[in-house]
C-alpha cells in the first residue's frame, strides 16, 4: 500500500488529478515528488506538501485530509484510494472504476460525471453531490455513491444514471435528474424538480413541488429489486425500500417520466 | 487624482507603488468587482494574467444564473428594438424587471411590424408587484418562489396537470400571443427557474412565436462576459494561478476565496457605482473607485486610487441596455487625471519592473 501523509494544511488549493495507484506506480519517490499539484503561481509540487512512501501497489491512502485537496481520486480507473480526513472539491469527478473512500467530508461536486466505481464518504458532502459541474453534460453517470452524511442542496443534479445513497439530503435533491436512482433517509423542499426519468426514495421529504401528482401506493418488483441492490449498501435504505411507499409522478414540467417514493403513512 | 494609502493621503504614483508591492507579494489574489469600463476591465485581465490572480465580477450571480442553463439546454432570445416592434404579449416574470425602462417602454405601445402589428399589446405578470403604473393582468407566485412557479405554470401549459390553479388561464393567454416576449431578471429567478423559463418557450414555440429578454445586470456583466470570452474563451470567474485561463464558478467565487482564507489580497475595481463587498476589509485590498463615489474614502480599502468615472469624467465603452450592445460613452465633463485602465496598467508595469516575490 503506498501511502501519501500530509505534512501541514496546504497553504492553497491542490489539484490531485494526477495522483494515483496507475500514475504513482511507475514512478520513484523523486519522481513522483516532482508532480505538480498547486494551483498558484508558486508552482508546489507533491514532495512539497506531503511525505510519499510507494510500493507500485493498486491501494494508495493519503494520510491527513483537508477541505483544500481537489479531484481526489478523478478519473480513477481501478484500484483504491483512501483518505483518512476531509477532500475538497470534485472527488471522483469523471472516475471509471475502482474503489475510493473518505472518512471525513467532502466538497461539492462529489462524484461529477462519475460513470464507473465505488465512492464512500463516512461525513458530509457539500452542494452537488452526485451533480453535473458548469457546461458538464451530466452529474452521476453509472458509478455508486454512498454518503453516509449529510448533503447539501442540489443532490444528484441533472444525474443520468447510477446509484446515490444518502442520509439526508437538502433542498431540491434530483434536481433536473435524467435518470438514475437516488435512496436518502430525508430530502428537503422540492425534490426531483425538472426531472425527467429517474427514481427518488426518501423517508421523509419537505414541500413537494406543485408540478408532482401522487400516484397512489404500489407493490412492484421494481422495489423489491431495489431493497436488495441496497441491503449491502444501507440496511435502513433496503427496509425503506421494502416497506409501505406512497409514489409521486414528476416533474410534469418537463418529461414527467420520473417518480418519486415516499414512507407511506 | 485622490488616493490614499492605509488610511493616509497620498500622491497617485505612491499608491500605485503600494498597490504594485502588496499584489506582488501575494500568493493568489483577487480581482473582483470589474464594474467599470472595457478598457479597465480587459487591463484587469492583464494585471491578473501577469501575477497569476483570479478574477470575479460581482455580476457574477447574475451571468451564471443565465449561463447555466446556456450552457445546458440553449435559449431563444431577442432584442429590445425587436420586442417594442414585434410584441403583441408581453410576460413579466419577478419583481426586477419592473424597474426597468423596457417595461414601460413596451407598456406605451403596441406592436408595430411583423405578424402582430396593429394588435393589442398584452402586459402579464408572474410574482410581481402588482405595479399599477402599468396596467397589466397579475398572477400570483407559489409560496416556494418563482422558480415553483414557472414550474407549475409549464405543467399546465404542457396539460398535464389538472388542477383548478389560475395558471390554466395564464398558459391559455400565453398561447394566445402571435410574438410573445419574456422578460425577466436571471439573478431573481435562479439557474433553475431560468431553464424552466427557457423550457416553457420552447414549449410555447410549438404553438406560436415566443422569446426570451432577460433585463442586464447594472454592473456592466454583458459587457465582461463578452471581453472574458474574447480574452480568455471562458465566462468570466477564471483564474490564472497556473499561466492559464482556468474556468471554475465555484473555486473563484471571490466570496468564498476569502471566506476560506485562500486569497490573501484582493483588488477591487469599480469606475462605475456597485456595492462594496463586507469581505474586501478582511484581506490586504486595493480599491479602484470613481472619484467623488461614496467609496473614495480612505477607509474602502489599505489603498484606495480614484480615478475617472465612465460617462462622466471619462470616457469609455460600457454595456447599453436600450441596444443590448457595448458602446462608447464620452466624458461628460471635466477629464479625470488618470482612468483606471492607466492605473491598473501602471500597477502591472511596476511589478513587471520589480521582481515578483520568491516562493
Amino acid at each position: 500500500m503506498s501511502t501519501l501523509t500530509l505534512r501541514a494544511a496546504p497553504p492553497e488549493r491542490l489539484d490531485l488529478l494526477r495522483v494515483n495507484p496507475l500514475s504513482l506506480s511507475g514512478l520513484s519517490v523523486a519522481e513522483a515528488s516532482r508532480l505538480p499539484v498547486g494551483t498558484s503561481r508558486r508552482g508546489l509540487l507533491l514532495g512539497d506538501c506531503f511525505t510519499l512512501a510507494l510500493d507500485g501497489s493498486d491501494t494508495l491512502t493519503i494520510e491527513g485530509g483537508s477541505d483544500r485537496l481537489d479531484r481526489v481520486g478523478a478519473s480513477l480507473s481501478g484500484g483504491h484510494i483512501r483518505v483518512v480526513g476531509d477532500v475538497g472539491q470534485r472527488l471522483g469527478e469523471g472516475m471509471v472504476g475502482g474503489t475510493l473512500t473518505v472518512t471525513g467530508s467532502a466538497g461539492p461536486f462529489a462524484g461529477s460525471g462519475a460513470t464507473g466505481g465505488t465512492l464512500t464518504i463516512e461525513g458530509d458532502a457539500g452542494d452537488h453531490a452526485g451533480g453535473a459541474a458548469y457546461a458538464a453534460k451530466a452529474g452521476l453517470d453509472g458509478a455508486t455513491l454512498v454518503i453516509r452524511g449529510r448533503a447539501g442542496n442540489y443532490l444528484g443534479d441533472r444525474m443520468r444514471r447510477g446509484l446515490l445513497v444518502v442520509g439526508e439530503a437538502g433542498a431540491f435533491a434530483g434536481s433536473r435528474m435524467i435518470a438514475g436512482t437516488i435512496a436518502a433517509a430525508s430530502v428537503g423542499d422540492h425534490p426531483g424538480y425538472g426531472m425527467r426519468r429517474g427514481t427518488i426514495l426518501a423517508r421523509a421529504h419537505g414541500a413537494i413541488a406543485p408540478s408532482f401528482v401522487e400516484t397512489g401506493t404500489h407493490d412492484l418488483v421494481f422495489l423489491r429489486l431495489l431493497a436488495r441492490s441496497l441491503r449491502a449498501l444501507s440496511p435502513a435504505h433496503a427496509d425503506l425500500a421494502a416497506g409501505a411507499l406512497k409514489r409521486y409522478s414528476g416533474d410534469l414540467a418537463t418529461l414527467g417520466k420520473g417518480e418519486l417514493w415516499v414512507a407511506a403513512g | 487624482m485622490a488616493a490614499w494609502v492605509k488610511g493616509g493621503a497620498a500622491d497617485a504614483d505612491a499608491a500605485i507603488d503600494a498597490a504594485a508591492a502588496l499584489l506582488a507579494q501575494a500568493r493568489m489574489p483577487v480581482i473582483a468587482g470589474l464594474c467599470a469600463e472595457l478598457s479597465a476591465i480587459r487591463a484587469a485581465y492583464g494585471l491578473a494574467g501577469a501575477i497569476g490572480a483570479s478574477l470575479d465580477p460581482i455580476a457574477g450571480p447574475s451571468l451564471y444564473a443565465e449561463l447555466g442553463s446556456l450552457s445546458r439546454s440553449g435559449a431563444m432570445g431577442t432584442t429590445p428594438a425587436e420586442a417594442i416592434g414585434r410584441a403583441d404579449a408581453l410576460f413579466v416574470v419577478g419583481n426586477a424587471p419592473w424597474d426597468r425602462p423596457i417595461v414601460a417602454s413596451l407598456a406605451e405601445g403596441g406592436p408595430t411590424r411583423g405578424r402582430a402589428a396593429g394588435a393589442e399589446r398584452t402586459i402579464l405578470s408572474l410574482g410581481g408587484p402588482r405595479n399599477g403604473a402599468t396596467r397589466h393582468v397579475a398572477y400570483p407566485a407559489e409560496p416556494g418562489g418563482l422558480a415553483i412557479a414557472i414550474a407549475h405554470l409549464r405543467a399546465c401549459a404542457k396539460g398535464h396537470l389538472a388542477d383548478e390553479t389560475a395558471y390554466h388561464d395564464l398558459a391559455r393567454r400565453l398561447f394566445a400571443a402571435q410574438y410573445g416576449v419574456v422578460l425577466y431578471a436571471a439573478e431573481e429567478v435562479g439557474e433553475h427557474g431560468v431553464e424552466m423559463l427557457q423550457g416553457l418557450i420552447k414549449d410555447l414555440n410549438e404553438t406560436t412565436r415566443f422569446f426570451s429578454l432577460p433585463v442586464s445586470d447594472p454592473f456592466q456583466g454583458r459587457a465582461l462576459l463578452q471581453l472574458s470570452a474574447w480574452t480568455t474563451g471562458q465566462a468570466p470567474r477564471v483564474g490564472f494561478g497556473r499561466g492559464l485561463p482556468e474556468h471554475d464558478p465555484w473555486r473563484f467565487d471571490g466570496a468564498r476565496q476569502v471566506a476560506s482564507g485562500e486569497a490573501d489580497a484582493a483588488l477591487w475595481l469599480a469606475s462605475l457605482p456597485a456595492p462594496r463587498p463586507d469581505w474586501l476589509s478582511r484581506l490586504p485590498s486595493i480599491a479602484i473607485v470613481g472619484e467623488g463615489s461614496a467609496d473614495a474614502t480612505a477607509d474602502a480599502a489599505e489603498i484606495v486610487i480614484a480615478v475617472g468615472v465612465p460617462g462622466a469624467s471619462a470616457g469609455g465603452a460600457i454595456w447599453d441596455e436600450r441596444r443590448g450592445a457595448i458602446a462608447y460613452i464620452p466624458a461628460s465633463g471635466h477629464a479625470a487625471e488618470r482612468d483606471a485602465a492607466a492605473v491598473i496598467e501602471a500597477i502591472r508595469d511596476r511589478i513587471n519592473a520589480g521582481t515578483l516575490a520568491e516562493c
